[in-house]
């Protein structure tokens, strides 16, 4: 392992960040999709959307982490790179889809900390909008859209449009 | 996820690839967080969700990961090349992915026969190692990321 760690470059090292850091974004949004998908079943009760709500921080510090180091990497990559610079089409597209991505994400997030803080309130009528607002397709919505922007980052990533 | 340019006839394969190991891991994290949170509660419903979020995330992520690594590996001519002449990263890509595949199976077993028990409010331990597989699970792949990132020669 010695050998591999001292086998690997300046930029090699960014790029190995950059793309753990996309994971931590990827890992944040499968999750926070299997809690809206497992939200929106039938069977879904006050009592269970708690217990969804209990395992959603662990994606907090993944997602913000991620998405700021994500970039950060990434424009250290372009500088680095001889390649191809920050200027090109498909970095600069990565970069606007980074900005919607972020901007979608905090709809979504703010919808369903919206229906936790809900949820963490006692009362039968809490419940019922709880519920409601689980199955409602606006949630799903929004994080569907999230989820579609992250795959155009990915497609956009790895085929380089115009390089 | 900047990189080198590579030919764009791979691109696909390696599209897949990435897809597949990320709704792996993501598939691990959620299971390992459900059943850490939800440990020591003594209803078992984390530890359920735990192990459903293996069954239907992560082995389907493995699935598409392991089928996208084979196919980029072709597309690429690595099957062309002897294996001692292969690099670092490329050995290290293929034992996590295919002991992290054995451990998986084996969480996916515990798992599963810890379900089956817990409709008889059993199978919290099976449950418990489960998610234990699923964090080591977490870190061999980490390590797999880096490899494929940092590609050690």
């Amino acid at each position: 392992m010695t050998y591999a760690i001292a086998a690997v470059g300046f930029y090699d090292w960014m790029l190995a960040l950059h793309l753990l850091s996309a994971f931590s974004v990827a890992a944040a949004l499968v999750l926070y999709g299997v809690l809206v998908f497992s939200g929106r079943r039938s069977s879904a009760s006050l009592e269970h959307a708690r217990l969804l709500f209990r395992i959603a921080p662990v994606a907090t510090p993944l997602i913000a982490a991620g998405t700021v180091l994500v970039l950060i990497f990434g424009v250290i990559l372009a500088i680095d790179s001889d390649q191809f610079e920050i200027w090109d089409g498909w970095v600069i597209a990565g970069i606007v889809l980074w900005g919607l991505l972020g901007a979608v994400g905090r709809r979504t997030g703010a919808y369903y900390t919206e229906v936790q803080e809900l949820a963490e309130r006692d009362g039968g009528a809490a419940e019922q909008e709880v519920i409601a607002r689980l199955r409602a397709p606006a949630g799903a919505v929004l994080h569907f859209a999230t989820l579609v922007v992250f795959v155009l980052i990915v497609l956009d990533m790895l085929f380089k449009p115009g390089a | 996820m900047l990189a080198a340019v590579r030919p764009h006839s791979w691109d696909l394969a390696v599209f897949v690839h990435v897809i597949g190991a990320m709704t792996l891991v993501g598939g691990l994290i959620t299971a390992a967080a459900a059943g850490i949170v939800g440990w020591r509660d003594a209803a078992g419903g984390l530890r359920r969700f735990s192990a459903l979020t293996l069954f239907g995330v992560a082995f389907p992520g493995w699935i598409v990961m392991r089928v996208g690594a084979q196919w980029a590996y072709a597309r690429e001519g690595w099957d062309n090349v002897p294996d001692k002449l292969q690099p670092t990263w490329l050995g290290i890509g293929y034992l996590t992915a295919d002991i992290g595949g054995l451990v998986l199976l084996i969480a996916l077993v515990l798992g599963g026969i810890g379900l089956r028990r817990a409709r008889s409010g059993r199978g919290a331990r099976l449950l418990r190692a489960s998610t234990a597989l699923a964090a080591i699970l977490i870190a061999v792949y980490v390590v797999s990321v880096w490899a494929m990132g940092g590609k050690p020669s």
